[in-house]
């Protein structure tokens, strides 16, 4: 890539230079320590909390947002798997069932008979021919 | 590469470059001394650290930006830091006689002091140390895809900010 004029003219601007006086006092300041401190053993645990700051430093607080949405998730899928186990016994099918038909005893006990009557299916005659069924039915 | 760092040789060949490149990122020349103490400092401390430097300035840039960012998490989010920033005017440039010329360098400082820190020291590193998009990819850990969009981003920012002053001053 080739630069243009604007990034030729950035270019030729002077940067500033360090302070001279800083060479002997950076240098002696380095030397110093290299001959009066050993070497600091990072522990495990500073080692990975150093690690993870690094991965989640440019964004702390979204990561923090995205965790704490993760508890929340967690404790509502767990609330709602210490219910479940409920629901399901009310809503079993056997007991329903059984439950529509004492239900259903009862009614009949109130109402006088002793059976509930089973409902009304539609009769089904038998196959005749379309002719033949328009006679039965203006006999009647 | 020898067991115990040379540096004074160290420091004559990079602490200038690395006074640019921290001055740039931190904006504030007692930060920039106290980081580049803090490599100097490290240098002499673990002698193996350029062992397997086969760049020793990428290598050297790439401390100084860790280092850098390292002092930006210390001192909290960086967005409070970009605030400090813009309240602060630490010119990278030097300074010169001809006032056209230094209220373009103030300019220019400040238009990089605007742009975010990713783009600021790629652009630092493109223009002012002359490194490809690989060294720059391997000195601050991105893809060379990565460093060219962000100096393109950076440099299309300062075009716009410079604009009129650059318009005049042609």
């Amino acid at each position: 890539m080739n630069p243009d004029e604007f990034e030729k003219r950035l270019q030729r601007q002077p940067l500033r230079q360090i302070p001279g006086e800083w060479r002997q006092e950076i240098l002696k300041g380095a030397t110093s320590i290299r001959h009066s401190s050993p070497v600091t053993r990072h522990s495990f645990l500073t080692t990975l909390n150093h690690q993870l700051s690094t991965i989640f430093w440019p964004n702390p607080k979204a990561w923090a947002g995205l965790a704490a949405v993760w508890v929340v998730i967690f404790a509502l899928h767990f609330g709602a798997r210490d219910s479940a186990p409920i629901l399901a016994t009310v809503s079993s099918p056997s007991e329903t069932v059984a439950a529509l038909k004492d239900q259903q005893k009862i009614l009949a006990e109130l109402i006088g008979t002793a059976e509930p009557r089973e409902l009304e299916k539609p009769r089904r005659l038998p196959a005749q021919p379309h002719s033949e069924r328009r006679t039965l039915t203006s006999m009647a | 590469m020898p067991a115990v760092p040379d540096l004074e040789r160290l420091y004559d060949e990079h602490a200038q470059a690395l006074f640019a490149f921290l001055l740039n990122f931190t904006r504030d020349e007692n930060d920039t001394r106290d980081l580049l103490q803090e490599i100097f400092t490290r240098l002499a401390r673990e002698s193996q650290l350029l062992r397997d430097a086969r760049d020793e300035r990428a290598f050297l840039i790439r401390l100084a930006h860790n280092s850098a960012i390292d002092l930006m998490r210390r001192r909290g989010t960086r967005q409070k830091y970009h605030d400090q920033f813009a309240e602060q005017l630490c010119s990278i440039f030097a300074a010169d006689e001809n006032p056209d010329v230094t209220a373009f360098r103030e300019s220019l400082s400040r238009a990089l002091a605007e742009l975010p820190a990713d783009q600021r020291v790629v652009v630092h590193l493109k223009l002012w140390e002359n490194l490809t998009f690989d060294q720059i990819a391997t000195a601050l850990d991105i893809s060379p895809n990565t460093a060219a969009s962000r100096y393109r981003y950076g440099i299309d920012k300062m075009r716009e900010r410079l604009r009129p002053l650059y318009e005049e001053i042609k």
